[in-house]
C-alpha cells in the first residue's frame, strides 16, 4: 500500500492532485457562495403569523430615493431595520374596502415568557385570526391582567390555565393565564393580552402594525392608494412578518459576492502556483517535446488542456460538495443568528453551474499563468544533465510584479482614507489579496534576498543546515512557490483575524473610557424599571441607552438613543464641539467621522429617516469623538425608542447600586455588539483560510516529493535519514520564516491603513495571537514536508536514484 | 556550417563554445564529431540540428538557412527534416512506445502511416513491445525506441548526442549498427557526438573539435586510430 501510496505521489499525478483538490474546493466555495447568493436574491420565507389572512397590509419598509446619474434619473430603496407602522385610518380604509368581508389591525411588541430560544412577541387577542390562533382551553383575555399563550409556551413553561405568571415586556407585569392556543408556531411564541393592555405595551397611539384583509387584492390596493402602506398576499407575507429575513437576504447577496469572488482569486492563485511547480518538475520533458516537434504554442496548448482536463474533472466533484457546503454555512450563520431560522436555502441549477464554469475558466487561466514560463524552456535543455535555469526573472513578469505592488499601495492608501466597515471590508481583502499577488511575481527575487541573508547563520550549522543553504541558494523559484501559498495564508489569517480585533479593541475602549456611570444594568429593561431606580436612594443619575440604526440618505448609520438627564455623570462621548446640554427631541449629536462624512456642523440640521421611516430633520449641536463605541449617532431616548421594535435597553447608573440589580461590564455594551459581526466574518473567511492552508500543504507535500532522487542519492554519499530530514527542517524553517515576515508585513500595512481609517489609531495585533497564526504556519509546512520525505525514503536509495524524473 | 561561432554570457565572462567553425557533414553519409569535454562538440550539433541559434554565421540545411529563422519556424523544420537520439531522456515516460515514435508526427497533425511505422518498429527490433511504457523497457531499448522516433519522419538528417553514452559495450553496438543501416539502408544522413572511439569507428568521417575549432578530420577511422587521434588531442588518458 505504502509502495503504491508513494509511486502516486512521486509521479506527475502528484502535481495534478494537487491542482485538482485546489480546484475542487474552489469550485465548493464558489458553488456554496452562489447557493447563498441566490438565496439571498430568490429565498423567501413563508408567513406564519400572518398566514392566517390572504392579504396582508403594512408600512413601506424601505426608504426611497431618486438619484440622478448620467442624466436618467435612478430610484434606489435601501430596507429599514425597524417595522414601520400606517396610521389606523389605513385600516379603516381595508375594512372599508369593497368586497373586504373582514378586516383585522394588530399591534406587536416584546413580551416573554422565561428565557424564550427564539422570538418572542405580543400581541392582542382581536388579531389572533391572523393565524388563525384558536382557543384549546379557557377563555379569551378580557382584563388587562389577563393573558392567553401559545401552546408552545404554555408546554416550555408548564404553564395550564389559571397560572400567574411574570412576562418581561416594554413594562414588567405579572399576568393570569386565562386561555392556551390549540396552535403553535415554528419559530416565535406568541402572546395575547386584551386589546387595551396591548395598545398600551405597543405604546404607538393611532397606529397598527399591518392589517390583515379578507378580500379581493385588487379592492384593497385600491383602498390603500395615497398612504404609504403596501399590500402583500403569498409568500411575500413572510417579508412583512420577518424583518430580519430582509435584512439578511441583502446580506447574503453581498456575503455571497464576496467570498465566492475572493475565493476565485485565490484558487487563481494558488492554482497557477501548483500548475507552475509541475511545469517546473516536468521542464525535461517539455524541453524533449519542443525538440522532437513541439512549438512553444503547442506546449502551451497542451498544458491548457491539462488544466482544462483537471477542472473538468474537479468542478463537478467540487460544486456537488458546494451543496451540503452551504447548507452547513446556513447552519452556522443561523447559530449567529445571522440568518434567520426561516429561511430557507434556495438550491437552484445555477449555482453550481457558475462554479463549474468559473472553476474551469478560472484552471485555465492559471495554466496560461503558469505556461508563458514553458515559452521560455529551450529544446536544448532535453539534452544533457547540464540544463541551464533562467536566472532571472523576465521583463514582463517583473513589470506586473511591480503594477501589483502599486495596485497595493494604492488600495492601502484608499483604505486609509475608509471610514466605515461596510466599505472598508472588501478592501481590506482585496489589498492583502493584491499585496500577496506582488510577492507571488516578484517571489523568486524577494526569496534570493532573503536566503542570502538566511544562508549566514545556517551554515553555522554543520550538515543539515550547511546542505539547506545551498539548496535554498540555488533554487529560489522553487523556494518562491512554496512560500507564496504560505505568505497568502499567513497574511490573510492575520488580516481578517485582527481586523476585527482592531476595530473591537477600538470599540470597547471608546465604550470604556466613555462610560463614566458606576453601573451598567442590562440588557433590555423596561422604562418604568429605569423610572423605580431613578427614585432609589443613593442613585445620582441614571441614563437609559437604547440602540438602533436610522437612515441618512440611504447610508446606514448606528445610533443611541439617551436621556439628556444627567448625561454628564454617566456617559462622556469626548464632545469636541457644541454641547451635549441642548440634547432634546428635535436635536441631534455627531460623532466626528459621521459629521466629516456628512459635512454638517453644530447649528445645521440633518434630515434622517428614524428606523421605522419616520423622517425627522433635527439640528446638530455636538459633535463627538467617541463614535466607534455608542453610535455615529446620538438622539434623544424617546425620539429612538419610540421608533424602535423593542425600546428596551441598558442602563447607565451613577452612585449606588440598590441591592439585588444585577450590573454588567461597560465594554459590554460595545461587544455585544462587534461580536456577532465579527463571527460571521470569522466563519465565512476561515474556509478561505482552510482552502489555502490546503495549497500550503499541497505544494510543498509536491516540491518535496520532486526531490527523492535527490534525497536518494544524498543517501547513497552517505547522509543519514536523520541528517535528511534535518537539512529538510532547515529548509521548511527558512521557507516559513520568510513567509512569516512577508506575510506578517502585508498584514501590517493593510491593517494600519485599516485602523487609522476605522479608528484613527494603531492595529490592535495581540502577539499571542499572532504567534499562534505563525505556529499554525510552520506546524503545516513542516507535516507538509515531513511526510512525503519519510515516503520518499521509504525506498531503498539505489532503486529511487534510478528513478526518472 | 560556415564561419558559425557562439558565444555564452556576455562581457568579460563570456565564453566562446564555438569559434568560426567552418564544416561540411555530406548528405548520406555517417560523421561523427569528437572532442574533449569542453571542446564545443555539443554546441556544434546543437547549431547544426537548429536547436540553437549561432551568435554569428550562418547554418544551412540543405538550402535552407536556419540561423535567421523564428522558434516556431525552427521546430517546424526539425519536425519534417531532422531527427534527434539523446543520451537519455528521450522518451516521455506517460506514452507507449508507439505512441512516443509517432509522436512528432500527431504534433505536425498528420496521420502516421501504419505501414511505414510497423517496418520502422521491424527495424528497430520492438514490433512486439509498441504497447510497453518507457519504464518497462532495458536501456538500449529505450535508445532504440528513440532510434525510431527520429526515423518516422524520414528526415533528411538524423542527430545523436552521446546516443550510446549510457549504455554497455553489447547493446551500444546494436544501437550504432541501426544507425549505420540508417545511412547504407535508408540513405539518411547521419550526425553523431561522441567521445568513444568504438561508436566513431562505425562512421564513414570523424571531426575532432578542440576548443572551438576544429582541428582535424579522419576518413574511414578505426577505433585505434581515433583513439590514437584523441591521446595526441590530450584527452584520452
Amino acid at each position: 500500500m505504502l509502495r503504491i501510496a508513494l509511486a502516486t505521489l512521486r509521479h506527475r499525478r502528484a502535481g495534478f492532485a494537487g491542482a485538482f483538490a485546489a480546484l475542487l474546493c474552489a469550485a465548493a466555495l464558489v458553488c456554496a457562495c452562489g447557493v447563498l447568493l441566490d438565496t439571498g436574491l430568490r429565498g423567501s420565507v413563508e408567513p406564519e403569523r400572518y398566514a392566517g389572512a390572504p392579504v396582508i397590509v403594512s408600512g413601506d419598509q424601505f426608504v426611497h430615493r431618486t438619484k440622478e446619474k448620467k442624466g436618467k434619473e435612478k430610484r434606489k430603496s435601501k430596507a429599514i431595520a425597524e417595522r414601520a407602522w400606517p396610521p389606523a385610518a389605513v385600516a379603516e380604509k381595508v375594512a372599508a374596502a369593497p368586497g373586504v368581508r373582514r378586516a383585522v389591525a394588530e399591534v406587536v411588541f416584546p413580551a416573554e415568557i422565561g428565557d424564550p430560544d427564539g422570538a418572542s412577541w405580543g400581541h392582542g387577542w382581536e388579531s389572533a385570526a391572523l393565524t388563525p390562533f384558536t382557543l384549546r382551553d379557557g377563555r379569551a383575555p378580557a382584563a388587562p391582567g389577563e393573558i392567553v399563550v401559545d401552546a408552545g409556551t404554555a408546554r416550555t413553561n408548564g404553564l395550564r390555565v389559571g397560572s400567574d405568571v411574570r412576562v418581561t415586556s416594554t413594562a414588567d407585569g405579572t399576568y393570569r393565564v386565562v386561555g392556551v392556543t390549540a396552535e403553535a408556531l415554528d419559530h416565535q411564541a406568541a402572546l395575547f393580552f386584551s386589546t387595551e393592555q396591548a395598545r398600551r405595551l405597543a405604546g404607538r397611539d393611532g397606529r397598527v402594525a399591518a392589517i390583515g384583509a379578507w378580500g379581493p387584492e385588487r379592492a384593497v390596493r385600491d383602498a390603500v392608494r395615497g398612504t404609504s402602506a403596501t399590500v402583500h398576499t403569498g409568500t411575500d407575507r413572510g417579508r412583512v412578518e420577518f424583518l430580519g429575513a430582509e435584512e439578511a437576504r441583502i446580506d447574503l447577496i453581498s456575503m455571497g459576492g464576496a467570498l465566492g469572488g475572493t475565493s476565485l482569486l485565490v484558487a487563481v492563485l494558488v492554482v497557477s502556483g501548483t500548475f507552475a511547480l509541475s511545469v517546473r518538475q516536468r521542464e525535461r520533458e517539455i524541453a524533449l517535446l519542443r525538440a522532437v516537434a513541439a512549438t512553444p504554442r503547442q506546449v502551451r496548448r497542451m498544458i491548457g488542456r491539462e488544466a482544462l482536463l483537471v477542472g473538468l474533472a474537479a468542478a463537478p466533484l467540487g460544486a456537488a460538495c458546494g451543496v451540503p457546503l452551504a447548507f452547513w454555512l446556513r447552519d452556522r450563520f443561523r447559530g449567529l443568528g445571522a440568518l434567520p431560522p426561516n429561511l430557507d436555502l434556495v438550491v437552484g441549477p445555477f449555482p453550481p453551474l457558475a462554479a463549474v464554469l468559473a472553476t474551469v475558466a478560472a484552471a485555465v487561466a492559471a495554466a496560461r499563468l503558469a505556461g508563458r514560463r514553458t515559452a521560455r524552456i529551450r529544446p536544448v535543455e532535453a539534452l544533457g544533465d547540464a540544463a541551464l535555469r533562467p536566472a532571472r526573472l523576465g521583463a514582463p513578469r517583473v513589470a506586473a510584479g511591480l503594477a501589483a505592488t502599486a495596485g497595493g499601495a494604492v488600495l492601502t492608501i484608499v483604505l486609509a482614507n475608509l471610514d466605515t466597515e461596510a466599505a472598508s471590508s472588501p478592501v481590506t481583502f482585496l489589498a492583502a489579496l493584491v499585496w500577496t499577488v506582488a510577492v507571488a511575481l516578484l517571489g523568486p527575487a524577494l526569496v534570493r534576498a532573503a536566503v542570502a541573508v538566511l544562508a549566514v547563520p545556517l551554515r553555522a550549522f554543520p550538515v543539515g543546515g550547511h546542505l539547506a543553504a545551498a539548496n535554498l541558494a540555488m533554487d529560489a523559484r522553487r523556494l518562491a512557490s512554496v512560500v507564496t501559498p504560505l505568505t497568502l495564508m499567513i497574511g490573510l489569517t492575520a488580516t481578517i483575524l485582527f481586523a476585527q480585533t482592531t476595530l473591537g479593541h477600538a470599540a470597547t475602549r471608546q465604550a470604556e473610557q466613555g462610560t463614566i456611570a458606576d453601573h451598567v444594568v442590562g440588557p433590555r429593561v423596561p422604562h418604568a424599571a429605569a423610572e423605580e431606580l431613578r427614585a432609589a436612594p443613593g442613585v445620582t443619575a441614571v441614563t437609559e441607552v437604547v440602540r438602533g440604526t436610522v437612515r441618512v440618505g440611504l447610508e446606514n448609520y448606528a445610533v443611541q438613543g439617551v436621556t439628556p438627564d444627567g448625561l454628564r455623570h454617566t456617559l462622556d462621548l469626548d464632545v469636541r464641539a457644541g454641547s451635549l446640554a441642548d440634547l432634546g427631541p428635535s436635536t441631534v449629536a455627531v460623532s466626528a467621522t459621521a459629521a466629516g462624512r456628512l459635512g454638517v456642523r453644530p447649528g445645521d440640521r440633518l434630515p434622517l429617516t428614524l428606523g421605522d421611516g419616520t423622517p425627522i430633520e433635527p439640528t446638530v449641536v455636538a459633535v463627538y469623538g467617541r463614535g466607534l463605541g455608542f453610535g455615529d449617532l446620538t438622539l434623544a431616548h424617546e425620539v429612538v425608542a419610540a421608533h424602535v421594535d423593542d425600546p428596551r435597553g441598558t442602563l447607565l447608573v451613577a452612585g449606588t447600586l440598590p441591592d439585588g440589580v444585577p450590573a454588567a461590564g461597560a465594554a459590554a455594551l460595545a461587544e455585544a455588539r462587534a461580536t456577532a459581526n465579527a463571527q460571521v466574518n470569522y466563519v465565512a473567511m476561515a474556509l478561505i483560510i482552510a482552502f489555502t492552508a490546503i495549497a500550503v500543504v499541497n505544494t510543498l507535500a509536491m516540491a518535496t516529493a520532486d526531490r527523492a532522487r535527490e534525497l536518494a542519492a544524498l543517501r547513497l554519499a552517505g547522509a543519514t535519514r536523520r541528517q535528511l530530514l534535518r537539512m529538510l527542517g532547515w529548509e521548511t524553517g527558512a521557507v516559513v520564516l520568510v513567509a512569516g515576515v512577508l506575510g506578517t508585513a502585508i498584514a501590517l500595512a493593510v491593517l494600519g491603513a485599516f485602523a487609522r481609517g476605522m479608528t484613527g489609531g494603531a492595529p490592535h495585533v495581540p502577539p499571542g495571537a499572532h504567534l499562534a497564526v505563525l505556529a499554525l504556519g510552520g506546524a503545516l509546512a513542516l507535516a507538509a514536508t515531513a511526510l512525503p520525505a519519510r515516503l520518499a525514503m521509504a525506498v531503498r536509495p539505489a532503486a529511487a536514484v534510478g528513478v526518472r524524473e | 556550417m560556415d564561419t558559425v561561432s557562439k558565444v555564452y554570457g556576455r562581457g568579460g565572462g563570456a565564453v566562446a563554445a564555438l569559434r568560426e567553425v567552418t564544416a561540411e557533414l555530406p548528405r548520406g553519409r555517417f560523421t561523427a564529431i569528437m572532442g574533449p569535454s569542453g571542446s564545443g562538440k555539443s554546441t556544434f550539433l546543437h547549431c547544426a540540428a537548429g536547436l540553437d541559434t549561432p551568435t554569428s554565421g550562418s547554418v544551412r540545411l540543405g538550402g535552407t538557412e536556419l540561423s535567421s529563422m523564428s522558434e516556431t519556424k525552427l521546430t517546424e523544420l526539425r519536425r519534417g527534416r531532422v531527427g534527434f537520439v539523446f543520451q537519455a531522456f528521450n522518451l516521455v515516460p506517460s506514452l507507449t512506445v508507439e505512441q512516443n515514435v509517432t509522436l512528432p508526427l500527431r504534433l505536425a497533425g498528420t496521420r502516421p502511416d501504419r505501414a511505414w511505422l510497423r517496418d520502422v518498429l521491424d527495424r528497430v527490433g520492438l514490433a512486439d513491445r509498441s504497447r510497453h511504457r518507457p519504464a518497462e523497457l532495458s536501456g538500449g531499448q529505450q535508445q532504440r525506441v528513440a532510434i525510431a522516433r527520429a526515423l518516422v519522419t524520414r528526415p533528411e538528417v538524423l542527430f545523436g548526442d552521446e546516443p550510446t553514452g549510457a549504455l554497455d559495450t553489447m547493446t551500444a553496438r546494436d544501437v550504432l549498427t541501426l544507425l549505420r543501416e540508417a545511412v547504407d539502408g535508408l540513405g539518411r544522413t547521419v550526425v553523431i557526438v561522441t567521445h568513444d572511439p568504438v561508436a566513431a569507428s562505425y562512421a564513414d568521417t570523424v571531426v575532432f573539435l578542440a576548443d572551438g575549432r576544429i582541428v582535424d578530420r579522419l576518413d574511414d577511422p578505426s577505433s585505434d586510430r581515433v583513439a590514437a587521434r584523441m591521446t595526441r588531442l590530450g584527452a584520452w588518458t
